[in-house]
């Protein structure tokens, strides 16, 4: 079974004087228990997708499932199934840490006891424990978005959405809430998440799908958007000496990125590695090559290439 | 804990927090009625007659000062929205396995309870310090009177907090509506010898119904129809609102 499933799910904000379509057409699946990334440029449509799916406002057509309870029909059969982390800070400013834990506790319908118990766990991991008794309002924006993520550890919910729940947090603490989400997801959990951070979604994202302008540009594991950016792979040279001739025969490989740096080169290719390395062995000929690697595009480099490629 | 008892016991952690909150909910009434209530008693030197009975003005007051809290309580819980805007808890709530209905009415709790504490203080002191002639056998229809009254007042004030983005413009809204309410009604003084475009409009003011119906639990004023129709029209206008504010939420987002 699917935990979420989305079905040609469109989402349209009209004013009176305008009509802005947020998602256009949207279609997806994610399996149990895996961590699925939701990835765009801002405004693509990520927060409006996580709003839909969380309840909190209906599409204006198409139908969305999670764990198979219908958002529009069944939404408190949904939000029973759900933990979220809103991408705006959202802690009870005047309450202490320990009120806010408590509380979202006790709105999940966790028994009293329970939520006690619960709470002596997060605190040690989330490291909050001598900040349980202070007003969250004198917290740091950090130290707020912490007791904000930690909030969904306080219930045990099948699914987690993460709405760029790493923003604010330093190294060490965005490092455990990945190790957690990774967690999570051992244990049989779901996790959709939206991140600017590339890098992070590239360590933790089984599925990927990235959306601009409310479509879906592409989707699938890393491997599978590798092959969808048309086998983009990046060269770093280092040669003996450099000048505009040089320059001149490196840009007519017609790379998609060129930057230079010293006598130091980096380009991103598009295409087939083999038809390159003989192009470049004939420029080592005349140029000697001191340093040469050549390896795969990260994330960044495909999702830049696609984004850049839709628009 | 239920979702409604999650959300009574929120509003009750807040609430402690805000000593200011209390101040105004339950002092400033009571103030009103000792400072305004006295001087304009002692300032005209007269009784006012309603419905054939003799009333001191500070007794003619007091179920108005008792509507007074209601209203203010009401406003403050619904100026909370804004609160929650500010701290971003008020879109992650919407998330939580409650309903949009159990949401609303678990903050009316709270604050149900706030508005009988209010009114008890404002009864306490009109008994004790100005001799108000209470009918202590009618308090749970004055009981059930508040409890209708500030539910039906806060989820009206809800629609406005959650519709309007600014602060300042709730602020206006609502102290603005404040002013008109409470002086179009029969809450400092009786109807009959004012303007007919007056008494008019006073009549389908909710905050005379509201004041008609505590001053006929608290002092046995007007007629029992009246006061049946005016608690049926105010139960009605309370279920409108209720129903309005759930839609303001579902599209708040």
């Amino acid at each position: 079974m699917n935990a979420i499933e989305v079905e040609n799910l469109h989402k349209v904000y009209r004013s009176n004087s305008s009509e802005n379509v947020a998602l256009d057409g949207v279609s997806f699946q994610v399996a149990q228990g895996t961590i699925f990334g939701l990835l765009g440029p801002n405004g693509a449509g990520k927060t409006t997708l996580v709003k839909i799916l969380t309840t909190i406002t209906p599409p204006t057509s198409g139908r969305a499932m999670v764990m198979g309870c219908d958002v529009v029909r069944n939404p408190v059969d949904v939000r029973r199934r759900i933990a979220v982390v809103l991408q705006q800070t959202a802690v009870d400013s005047l309450l202490t840490v320990q009120d806010n834990l408590l509380i979202y506790a006790y709105l999940h319908h966790v028994p009293r006891h329970a939520a006690w118990k619960k709470m002596q766990a997060v605190v040690e991991e989330f490291e909050l424990g001598d900040k349980l008794g202070k007003t969250v309002y004198d917290l740091s924006i950090g130290t707020k978005r912490r007791v904000q993520v930690a909030k969904i550890f306080m219930v045990d919910s099948p699914v987690i959405f993460m709405d760029e729940a790493t923003t604010g947090m330093d190294p060490f603490m965005r490092r455990r809430v990945m190790d957690r989400i990774i967690a999570e997801s051992r244990s049989g959990k779901t996790v959709l998440l939206t991140t600017q951070v590339l890098s992070e979604a590239e360590q933790l994202c089984d599925t990927i799908l990235i959306i601009d302008r409310g479509r879906i540009l592409a989707s699938g594991t890393l491997e599978d958007l590798r092959r969808l950016s048309e086998q983009m792979f990046r060269v770093s040279l280092t040669f003996a000496h450099i000048d505009d001739d040089l320059i001149k025969r490196l840009r007519a490989l017609q790379p998609v990125e060129f930057t230079t740096s010293g006598k130091s080169v980096e380009m991103l290719f598009r295409g087939t590695e083999a038809s390159l390395l003989g192009e470049l062995a004939d420029i080592a000929r005349t140029v000697p090559i001191t340093q040469f690697e050549i390896h795969g595009a990260d994330l960044e480099e495909i999702f830049m290439a696609l984004v850049k490629d839709a628009s | 804990m239920t979702g409604i008892a999650g959300v009574i016991y929120r509003d009750w952690r807040q609430r402690i927090t805000n000593v200011g909150f209390v101040f105004w909910d339950l002092f400033v009434p009571v103030a009103y009625l000792i400072l305004f209530g006295t001087g304009f008693d002692r300032a005209l030197a007269r009784s006012f007659v309603v419905d054939g009975r003799e009333l001191e003005y500070t007794a003619y007051l007091l179920p108005g000062v008792i509507a007074m809290t209601a209203f203010s309580v009401a406003m403050n819980t619904a100026w909370g929205f804004f609160m929650d805007k500010d701290s971003g808890i008020f879109y992650e709530m919407l998330t939580y396995p409650i309903t949009r209905r159990q949401l609303l009415i678990g903050k009316v709790c709270f604050n149900v309870c706030l508005s009988l504490i209010g009114a008890l203080l404002s009864i306490s002191v009109g008994v004790l310090m100005l001799n108000v002639p209470v009918r202590w056998e009618y308090l749970p229809v004055t009981a059930l009177a508040i409890v209708v009254t500030t539910a039906g007042w806060f989820f009206l004030l809800s629609i406005f907090a959650i519709r309007l983005h600014r602060m300042d413009s709730f602020n206006t809204v609502t102290s603005a509506a404040y002013i008109f309410l409470m002086f179009l009604s029969s809450m400092f003084y009786p109807l009959t010898d004012l303007p007919a475009w007056f008494q008019w409009t006073a009549r389908v003011n909710p905050m005379t119904w509201q004041v008609d119906m505590l001053r006929f639990g608290l002092l046995g004023t007007g007629a029992p129809t009246v006061f049946f129709l005016e608690s049926v029209a105010f139960a009605v206008f309370t279920l409108v609102c209720l129903a309005l504010a759930v839609r303001a939420l579902d599209a708040a987002a």
